[in-house]
């Protein structure tokens, strides 16, 4: 929690500093730029169309987003199209017609939405997009370094699979959906690793669907024709558990080594203490939230700025998790959160 | 009638089959065999037995909802919420086991719930008399979204203390996995049920013309309930089956193709739509026939949706060899045909 707690505090450090800046006069019994502050926030309305909040990480957003906006007197409201990029849409369009002070994002691929957030902007909306990105970039994209995600991943296997020991140089890319901008980007940076390490042998690269029935069923598969596999790499620790399933239905849980990315929630952990996974390269959602949060706090704080005038991003921290530290807060709970 | 004559002849076994008939069946086995020679032959270690099992691993829940599919489909229905029914009952069973309760008992409890939402739909279906393909339908979405109200989230994990579920997952009996087994039990129960039980002989007589079974006197109605909650309590059989194999279930599930896929499975092998025909034979012919292909396509790297596409596009072959051998006329055609 120590972190969530500095991030927090260099939120409101900022959003401090700018209230500063422009209420130079404020009473001197009040913290300075508090009540410009507070007065900015209050009553802005907040929409939120996630891909679904089935989903730990979109589970942990909202439930820090909904803190903030309790405390600050915002109002959230989350449109949940469970994965339908249809209902997606027509919740991204019912959103601009409300005219929100602020939309948050997560794209589920990069084209979907790509117009709907120009028109957004036109409109005088700010977007803050989370961790899934569109191809058209908005006021503010907080998530994950994806090409980052996918060195790291990859780059995990290459020192397992050209280490001296190594059962062979044959490593496995389960993807998510090939259209998503997780996979593009991820499939960016495991080339540049592909390319430094030529000894690397890919068999397979296929989207599991985000389904661990699926991943399971590849890796069987798989392993049947390279029985000398020596690695896995996915996208998502609740997909890649199939992965692990299908190495120990085969007793080569020493040999293949499973490596994936996830948001840090407790499952993920336990899967690894299962010995279905060994790596995950951990975005924390909570403090993805909490970044998120003070991005929205800055752009609810500045009406004035216009909608897609200024462009930031920011990557959050990624931690290297396995059965050595997958404890405390590297496996957070969603009631801890709340 | 010839037809109907000889298709009941046929289904008892009494009279021979035309040599020169080639029904759809037979036409499915033989691309199957095609498909196998050539996988054999192109692809090193397609023929291993390990490679044989994986195979038949991988199409054990396809094949477990396809049986289920193909009772209702001969009974002239269809059973749009067995996925529904798959997830949802399983991760009920999950959730109660979180609340305290023994995994085993909590199973039973998901079994008795399942047998109850298979007891409304054939109501809806039988009393009420909505075609079942719009009953099926809206009753799918209401039991996956009463489902995303309760669970916390959409993926659930069993607890990994329980013996016979893991046995489920990675257990084998001479060789054969579970799941195979279980696969293999429920289709030579269902197989028996149809043939040889009195009750089998009437599901047939309802889905050949419903009309004239009512009139002989059948009780048509309290056939068509029964069937339904079979239907259902297959579902959560394939569920259970899932569980096991990834230790886990992810609701999502019911937003992929996976129930066109049971559908795609019954037909394929030649269970007509219209009722009245087929059996558990058809269905694994085409749920074998679904494993070659997925199967080699994955050891050849053909990604998910190209296999999709091909998977598809062997399916209208199929139906339209089938077409031209057995060209439908006023004799073939049964009103209900969709």
């Amino acid at each position: 929690m120590a972190i969530l707690r500095t991030i927090l505090a260099a939120g409101i450090a900022v959003a401090a500093l700018c209230g500063a800046a422009s209420t130079a006069t404020a009473q001197e019994t009040d913290q300075v730029g508090r009540q410009a502050y507070l007065d900015a926030v209050k009553g802005k309305k907040v929409i939120f169309i996630p891909i679904s909040q089935g989903f730990d990480l979109n589970q942990a957003w909202v439930a820090v987003w909904q803190r903030h906006a309790a405390r600050y007197g915002f109002s959230l409201e989350v449109r949940d199209p469970n994965g339908d990029t249809n209902a997606g849409i027509r919740a991204m369009q019912g959103a601009i017609a409300e005219k929100p002070d602020l939309i948050i994002v997560q794209n589920p691929d990069v084209q979907t939405y790509a117009r709907l957030l120009k028109q957004a902007q036109q409109a005088g909306i700010k977007v803050l997009q989370v961790n899934m990105q569109s191809a058209t970039q908005t006021d503010s994209y907080v998530g994950n370094d994806w090409i980052e995600m996918g060195k790291l991943e990859m780059g995990e296997l290459a020192k397992t699979c050209t280490a001296p020991n190594a059962p062979s140089h044959k490593v496995v890319w389960l993807a998510g959906v090939q259209t998503g901008a997780a996979n593009i980007y991820m499939r960016t940076g495991i080339d540049a690793v592909l390319k430094q390490y030529p000894q690397l042998q890919l068999v397979s690269d296929q989207p599991a669907d985000y389904s661990s029935e699926k991943a399971r069923q590849i890796t069987e598969t798989v392993l049947q024709q390279h029985p000398d596999l020596c690695g896995i790499m996915g996208i998502w620790d609740n997909a890649e558990v199939g992965a692990g399933a299908a190495v120990a239905a085969a007793g080569k849980q020493d040999q293949v080594t499973i490596v994936t990315n996830g948001a840090g929630s407790d499952t993920g952990c336990q899967s690894i203490k299962n010995g279905l996974l060994d790596v995950i390269f951990n975005f924390n959602a909570p403090v993805q939230g909490e970044i998120a949060a003070q991005q929205i706090s800055e752009l609810l704080q500045h009406p004035d700025h216009k909608a897609g005038s200024e462009k930031t991003i920011f990557f959050g921290p990624v931690t290297r998790v396995d059965k050595n530290n997958a404890t405390g807060r590297n496996c957070w709970k969603i009631d801890e959160l709340k | 009638m010839t037809s109907a004559n000889q298709r009941a002849g046929a289904i008892r076994g009494g009279m021979p089959r035309k040599p020169i008939k080639i029904s759809q069946e037979k036409v499915v086995i033989g691309i199957s065999v095609v498909l196998f020679s050539i996988f054999s032959i192109v692809l090193d270690k397609f023929l291993s037995e390990g490679n044989i099992i994986a195979l038949l691993k991988n199409v054990s829940i396809l094949g477990t909802l396809a049986v289920g599919m193909g009772l209702v489909v001969v009974g002239r229905g269809i059973d749009l919420t067995m996925v529904a029914v798959m997830v949802v009952g399983v991760a009920f069973s999950i959730w109660v086991s979180s609340l305290g309760i023994d995994f085993t008992v909590a199973v039973l409890i998901g079994a008795v719930l399942v047998a109850l939402i298979g007891l409304f739909t054939g109501v809806m279906i039988a009393f009420a008399e909505i075609p079942p393909i719009f009953a099926t339908l809206a009753i799918a979405s209401s039991i996956y979204g009463t489902g995303r109200i309760i669970f916390p989230s959409d993926v659930l994990y069993a607890p990994n203390n329980v013996g016979w579920l893991k046995w489920v997952g990675s257990g084998t009996l001479f060789g054969i996995p579970a799941s195979v087994l279980i696969f293999g039990i429920v289709s030579v129960t269902m197989g028996l049920f149809l043939r040889k039980t009195r009750f089998g002989r009437l599901v047939y007589a309802t889905g050949d013309n419903p009309n004239a079974a009512r009139n002989m006197g059948l009780p048509t109605r309290p056939i068509i309930v029964t069937q339904y909650i079979i239907s259902a309590l297959i579902a959560f059989i394939a569920g259970l089956i899932m569980t096991g194999l990834v230790t886990g279930i992810n609701t999502r599930i019911y937003n992929s193709s996976l129930i066109y896929d049971v559908l795609l499975v019954v037909v394929l092998g030649g269970i007509g739509l219209s009722g009245g025909q087929g059996g558990v034979r058809n269905v694994i012919v085409g749920t074998i026939l679904v494993g070659i292909l997925t199967n080699g396509m994955t050891i050849l790297n053909v990604s998910y949706t190209n296999q999709n596409l091909i998977k598809s596009v062997i399916l209208l072959t199929a139906l339209a060899i089938d077409a031209i051998i057995n060209p439908r006329d006023e004799q073939t055609s049964q009103t209900g045909d969709i």
